[in-house]
């Protein structure tokens, strides 16, 4: 990782120094890994803009009626400006990324207007199955980790090694046949409230699953793997030679020293969950984003797919920030 | 860098055991790859009622169009496995390359880490269907395409990393201090020192394109009907789920097998020292 400047920065802070420079030096350490995420986020823009613009075919032939003239057509690419030159395009639109603008879909709607309420309905399924995947994780690699190399660590690191391999949509026929079709037990399909947000709380319960199962197996697996690190270290090693109880060692000497790397892999889950949400909403009829992305795809809508990733892009960004602020924190604690 | 660390790796399992974890992976692969010589029937004619329940014509019973579910199941599976093969194999041979130079030139190697860490930032599905539009009709090419496009910033990743301290190494120095020219020393010296990493990286990165061309098939990015193809007969049959439960749990059933078993073989073939996490830092 390429975090060692904003690792080097503040953490050689004197313990006297004032409270008002450390935080000084926090805020600034801070700035330095948010203005480096913030660009990496539009070097992704960049990219993915130039892609669609590579493609053959545009928005105004894409959502041309049957029967319509070349003339009309031409007229279209005029009114949704795809005859300017692509830099202009692209900088108009990336001028107005930060006042909360993403531009007109080909159809001419707002694309705010169009992410408004499928995104939150989309958050809400990943950010259910992230706490989820975290807490089943963390209570996993660490059971694991408690006594290594016996029976629970075996079944442990068996299991979490098949549901980390089975793609989502997989685990989501399973949990179907089960729970909806054969007992009964949970609606098949979601249901939308007025507002096109999911009728009840049950409807959630499948999706997230889906999505957990595998994430966790993949987070249960880091997690275990970074507190075997750690139970090498000097001092995790001396406090279990000087007789404390091995739960004791593991939470409250191993596992700090764990958190960089659990923080990193937990960031990583998140673009595999906003990826698997796509596909386990088409398969449960969820009001999310999978649904936006479809038509958009058929459309070649330019401006809506690139919202779509600038959103899980900002998404995922501030999850990474988390996790290196983490990284900053426990390796500045350690002179 | 201690020397302990360019000793070659050896396997602490016996390759006894080795060889027990990637046979199951082994044995589907070629019975998918094999699939369409013991069909009964082609994957494209109705021979049943649609949706039709298990019977003596149709061990599986019939699909929404009454196709034996059988046949499609044994047609289904070597575009998929072939497909994935393909990818992992070009993927693990660019990045193998890529990897050995990104360490001896720090530009190369600055512009790895830095399109690994953008490409975090966009999640596999979008990506995909970024791709898999620039060519309208490019089917199962251009998923494939797609695949190795967003795999390779990874796995040069996890090759520059295992190659940083072979490329530290005195027999490196030497032969750059003697005058060796870049693609020697990168594919002549380096690449030769990093067996066991890019055998461990193809494993997995035979398990990512499993799982990604899965995805591509079950969105209908890639096989387009009525090609058998067992992502997309999930997608198509999951309307009769009831009627006819096998049209959807055997190709179910067969994804999740494929993928298990793959992942069991490239976990046996990754150093143990690695296995935690491969690829995520």
């Amino acid at each position: 990782m390429s975090q060692a400047a904003s690792e080097g920065a503040g953490a050689a802070a004197p313990p006297a120094a004032p409270a008002l420079r450390r935080a000084a030096t926090a805020a600034a350490r801070t700035g330095v890994v948010l203005a480096k995420r913030a660009l990496m986020l539009g070097v992704l823009l960049a990219v993915v803009f130039a892609a669609i613009e590579l493609l053959p075919g545009d928005a105004a032939s894409a959502t041309s009626e049957r029967g319509e003239s070349a003339a009309d057509t031409a007229a279209r690419r005029h009114l949704l400006g795809l005859d300017r030159p692509v830099w202009e395009r692209f900088g108009d639109w990336m001028t107005a990324l930060p006042t909360g603008d993403l531009g007109t879909s080909a159809r001419g709607e707002r694309v705010t207007g169009l992410l408004a309420a499928p995104f939150p309905n989309t958050l809400l399924l990943g950010a259910t199955a992230f706490a989820l995947t975290f807490a089943a994780a963390l209570a996993l690699g660490c059971r694991a980790a408690l006594h290594p190399g016996g029976t629970v660590d075996r079944i442990i690191g068996f299991t979490s090694g098949i549901a980390l391999a089975l793609p989502e949509f997989v685990v989501s026929v399973g949990l179907l046949l089960v729970l909806s079709l054969w007992t009964g037990w949970l609606p098949a399909v979601t249901l939308t409230a007025p507002d096109g947000s999911p009728a009840s709380w049950t409807m959630l319960v499948m999706p997230v699953l889906a999505l957990t199962v595998p994430q966790a197996g993949w987070n249960a697996r880091i997690v275990r793997g970074a507190l075997a690190d750690q139970a090498g270290a000097p001092h995790v090693a001396a406090a279990r030679l000087d007789g404390l109880s091995p739960r004791r060692v593991l939470l409250r000497h191993a596992l700090p020293g764990a958190w960089p790397a659990i923080a990193t892999g937990a960031a990583t889950s998140t673009g595999m969950l906003l990826g698997g949400a796509v596909v386990v909403e088409t398969l449960f009829n969820y009001p999310g984003l999978g649904t936006v992305l479809s038509g958009a795809v058929a459309d070649r809508d330019t401006p809506v797919i690139a919202g779509v990733v600038a959103c899980t892009g900002a998404v995922i960004s501030l999850v990474l920030l988390c996790a290196d602020l983490v990284r900053a924190r426990t390796l500045g604690a350690r002179p | 860098m201690s020397s302990a660390a360019l000793a070659p790796y050896r396997s602490r399992r016996p390759p006894v055991r080795v060889l027990l974890a990637v046979a199951p992976g082994l044995l589907l692969t070629l019975l998918a790859l094999t699939g369409p010589l013991y069909a009964p029937r082609t994957e494209a004619s109705p021979v049943t009622a649609p949706y039709a329940p298990p019977g003596r014509d149709a061990l599986l019973g019939g699909d929404q169009l009454g196709r034996d579910v059988l046949s499609r199941m044994l047609h289904g599976g070597s575009a998929l496995i072939g497909s994935a093969l393909a990818v992992a194999l070009l993927v693990t041979a660019l990045a193998a390359v890529l990897g050995c130079f990104a360490v001896l030139t720090p530009a190369l190697g600055r512009l790895v880490e830095r399109s690994a860490d953008v490409a975090i930032l966009l999640p596999p599905v979008l990506g995909m269907m970024l791709i898999a539009l620039a060519w309208p009709g490019g089917g199962r090419l251009a998923v494939m395409a797609a695949a190795t496009v967003l795999g390779v910033p990874y796995a040069v990743r996890v090759v520059a990393s295992a190659a940083a301290p072979v490329a530290a190494a005195g027999f490196v120095e030497a032969a750059t201090a003697s005058g060796e020219r870049l693609w020697h020393l990168a594919l002549r010296e380096i690449l030769p020192n990093l067996r066991s990493t890019v055998l461990a990286l193809f494993g997995l990165r035979f398990v990512a394109a499993v799982y990604v061309i899965s995805m591509a098939g079950f969105l209908q990015l890639g096989p387009q009907p009525p090609a058998a193809d067992w992502a997309l007969m999930i997608r198509e049959n999951a309307p009769g789920a009831l009627l006819n439960p096998w049209a959807v749990v055997a190709p179910s059933i067969a994804i999740g097998l494929l993928a298990v078993s793959v992942n069991l073989a490239a976990d046996a073939l990754t150093p143990a020292a690695r296995r935690a996490g491969a690829g995520v830092r």
